[in-house]
């Protein structure tokens, strides 16, 4: 193949993409032009490409499935879901045949020879007028429309608002859906009473609602809907809620600013309606212009970039040293600029959400079929953007989850009309940044894990005892051992149980963390956090034996400092400690790699879950927190995987990273 | 040189106790002083640790260990060999390699290197490829990318645990 060939297939993997998604949109709007018209233009540049660099039947293909929807742009053939489904296949078979290294393979005459003949079966009874049985699909058109509504999230039980909740997440989720303004109040004891939520959105007041079907028990909602146009464009109400300070609200007063609001509003619509019926589809078109770089150079921007980081530290160190207000400046500035150059170069390497998304509209749309189920597929935040090698590592494990969702979460039509649900489940995929985190979200509405068939399959298999007293976490969190599915009925979908064991590894490579909420009857969520780099870590440097480690921050749960003589009574290498009035396992890194020569008076212990228990690692002191670059051991350390990298620190030495649950599998053997 | 009708390759000398060895300069990086080293817990004992060698991080092996001969002693001398390993996926891998002494550059031409005889003594298969004898003064060459590849080193690593 030659590399005209070569970008030809790169290319038209990424057409194919937007092909499926194209086509996608078509499907759930057959009426629409501006899908149609895209994935005519899609095929017809694939068709180009293909006939000018010698992949003839491909061209073929799309030569004749171009008519077909030619012929549907002239409004001559109506948009059906056969129509659409030879198109996928046959598309598919395309993306296949791409992925081979042999030209002549790709060109195989026979490999797409029954696809042109469905297409051109189609064509021919199109000709003949025979189309009129296909299926007609109405559709309603829909106009998002702007509101303001007033919410008051009251948790029934204690959170802080910097905790771990979801709750804390949802508000934030739901501030984020709009123009929006959220106050928190609080109760004497610091946790959090109420948050009153001010948010102007097009998303209707169902799906406000349908945020905390999670957490149902856990607070109370109450909803308002002040009306039905942008409340923060009055200035008397932004400078009212700016002002507040520690006040409660005023509702008599927030009503005079809707009042207002209301009279200029009504104005405004009638002069607006005109403008906006045109303005709805040109939603994609608006990007921002692009070039396409190779991964290779962007790598070698970032490693550039590491170096830059960590001669910067260094320098800092170094300028410390040196009394000069001059250098100190510079350096300082130089420090502003390298942090910048960092967040950006990282953000080259960023691409957003959606690859994923289309590849699960497929996935859903397929699987649904297949199963006798129906299935929406939402997918929010499409644009929140993360690594493309971490996405690649990511989806194999969303689609497992996504899977499950279709395959064990949502029932049958039949099943959900029963439970008084409407017969679409719906599977909603949200991705949203949060500090220094990517969240991923995949919920489902359908009837839920079971949570007395979990603990009895882990008794089944002697996972826990009958006795042991689980919080509904660390049920739900047994979904990911190794050998526990809960479906009664192994299929072909979803395997048998070699699943979110993996799915669960995968995330902890990724340094990430994974959760599962659910409720009979209600769904499942779950929700998966990755750091928002691979190479970029958050920890605390620790001290032992003159050896320097560093513990990633995303699993600290507390730090205490203990007297060095209380970890040393046993002889052995894990023993339990009481920290915290609680006992606790607690490995002493110093007693495990190193000798106890001139051991420290106090050892701090820091506690870090791992697999759901909580667990001790003993260091000598803490030296701070730190925000640094890794960099891999390479393969000559491959066996030592409790350490899951280096970090070069500012005085030109190396710490050790630490991979805290690898380090207790250590001592398990 | 004798025989100038072959081209002549460049090797680097370095000594392990008495015994003088040369690797091809080919895949010699540079030769740097011994600095800080971070011990890696739980690694054999010839796997010194890591070197930061200007904001690359490098692992640092004890060659003598890794032919069978004892420790070697850190001295002024001690230097470590930047080496390029080549990889099976074109991934270029370097590690350091601390030797008592880093010698000379030497020209040497096929015809001065005579073929090896068996090491009994050695633990690695035959990483001397050939010996130069210059008055009774012998140099050993060695296939060094052969001593610390990678393949072998995991597969080491695997009879020590």
């Amino acid at each position: 193949m030659d590399s005209n060939q070569k970008r030809f297939v790169e290319d038209a993997l990424d057409l194919l993409n937007e092909l499926d998604e194209g086509l996608m949109q078509l499907e759930m709007n057959p009426l629409a032009t501006a899908p149609l018209e895209q994935v005519f233009r899609t095929m017809h540049t694939i068709k180009g490409g293909a006939n000018m660099f010698g992949f003839e039947s491909i061209g073929q293909l799309a030569h004749q499935l171009e008519t077909l929807y030619d012929l549907a742009r002239q409004s001559q053939l109506q948009i059906s879901d056969a129509l659409i489904s030879l198109t996928l296949h046959a598309f598919d078979k395309v993306r296949d045949l791409l992925k081979e290294k042999d030209v002549a393979k790709i060109n195989d005459p026979e490999a797409l020879k029954d696809h042109l003949k469905a297409a051109a079966n189609f064509l021919k009874e199109v000709e003949a007028g025979s189309s009129s049985d296909l299926t007609k699909t109405s559709i309603t058109i829909h106009k998002d429309e702007l509101a303001t509504f007033y919410l008051q999230i009251s948790p029934s039980i204690n959170i802080t608002e910097d905790g771990n909740h979801p709750l804390v997440f949802i508000v934030q989720d739901i501030a984020g859906l709009g123009t929006s303004k959220v106050i928190l109040t609080k109760k004497h004891s610091g946790e959090v009473l109420h948050w009153e939520v001010f948010i102007t959105t097009t998303t209707p007041q169902s799906e406000l609602e349908s945020y905390f079907i999670f957490v149902e028990n856990e607070c109370a909602v109450k909803y308002k809907r002040l009306l039905a146009c942008d409340l923060f464009e009055q200035p008397q109400f932004v400078e009212y809620l700016n002002t507040l300070g520690a006040q409660s609200l005023d509702m008599a007063k927030i009503e005079g600013f809707v009042a207002l609001r209301k009279e200029a509003c009504d104005q405004q619509k009638d002069e607006d309606n005109d403008e906006s019926a045109n303005n709805a589809s040109g939603k994609r078109t608006a990007h921002d212009s692009y070039i396409k770089v190779s991964k290779r150079k962007v790598d070698d921007l970032l490693n550039w970039i590491s170096e830059l980081i960590i001669l910067q530290a260094q320098l800092t160190t170094t300028a410390s040293s040196i009394q000069s207000a001059a250098l100190a400046d510079v350096t300082e500035q130089l420090e502003m600029i390298t942090a910048r150059l960092r967040d950006t170069s990282l953000e080259i390497g960023l691409v957003p959400v959606e690859t994923l998304v289309t590849k699960f509209k497929r996935l859903v749309r397929d699987l649904s079929k297949q199963l006798d189920k129906k299935v929406n597929f939402i997918s929010e935040g499409s644009e929140t953007e993360m690594d493309k090698d971490v996405i690649e590592m990511m989806t194999d494990p969303i689609i497992h989850i996504v899977r499950n969702a279709i395959d064990h979460g949502i029932e049958t039509p039949a099943e959900r009309r029963a439970a008084g649900k409407s017969e679409h489940g719906t599977v909603k995929l949200k991705a949203f940044n949060s500090s220094s985190y990517i969240n991923i979200v995949i919920s489902d509405d359908g009837k839920g894990i079971s949570k007395e068939n979990v603990l009895r399959k882990a008794i089944e298999r002697e996972l826990i005892s009958a006795g042991d007293n689980l919080s509904d976490e660390e049920i739900f969190d047994l979904i990911f051992h190794p050998g526990l599915s809960t479906a009664s009925q192994v299929s072909d979908v979803s395997g048998r149980g070699v699943g979110m064991d993996v799915v669960k590894q995968k995330i902890n490579d990724l340094r990430g963390n994974v959760s599962v909420k659910s409720m009979s009857g209600k769904g499942t969520a779950i929700h998966i956090k990755l750091p928002l780099s691979r190479s970029i870590i958050e920890g605390l440097l620790v001290n032992v034996a003159d050896t320097r480690y560093v513990v990633p921050l995303n699993v600290i749960e507390r730090i205490d400092r203990i007297p060095y003589a209380d970890i040393n009574r046993e002889n052995k290498v894990c023993k339990t400690v009481v920290v915290n009035e609680e006992p606790l396992t607690v490995l002493s890194l110093r007693q495990q790699f190193h000798d106890e020569v001139n051991p420290p008076k106090t050892t701090d212990i820091i506690s870090v879950l791992v697999n759901g228990v909580k667990k001790g690692i003993a260091v000598d002191k803490i030296e701070g927190k730190m925000q640094t670059v890794m960099k891999p051991l390479g393969d000559t350390y491959k066996q030592q995987d409790f350490i899951s990298g280096s970090t070069i620190l500012g005085n030109g030495n190396l710490a050790l990273v630490l991979d805290p649950a690898r380090l207790f599998s250590l001592t398990q053997q | 040189m004798r025989n100038n009708d072959n081209a002549t390759n460049a090797y680097l000398t370095f000594a392990l106790g008495a015994e003088k060895f040369a690797i091809s300069v080919n895949s010699v990086q540079e030769i740097v002083e011994l600095e800080q080293v971070t011990k890696v817990p739980n690694a054999p004992q010839y796997m010194l640790g890591i070197i930061n060698l200007r904001g690359k991080v490098l692992p640092l092996l004890d060659t003598r260990l890794k032919l069978g001969l004892s420790k070697t002693e850190i001295t002024k001398k001690s230097r470590i060999m930047v080496i390029d390993l080549e990889t099976n996926d074109e991934k270029n891998v370097q590690v350091g390699a601390l030797v008592d002494v880093a010698r000379e550059v030497i020209e040497l031409s096929p015809a001065d290197i005579q073929n090896a005889p068996d090491f009994e003594n050695y633990k690695t298969d035959t990483p001397i490829t050939g010996i130069v004898n210059s008055h009774g003064d012998i140099t050993m060459i060695m296939d060094i990318t052969k001593i610390f590849s990678t393949a072998e080193i995991i597969q080491l690593n695997h009879s020590v645990n």
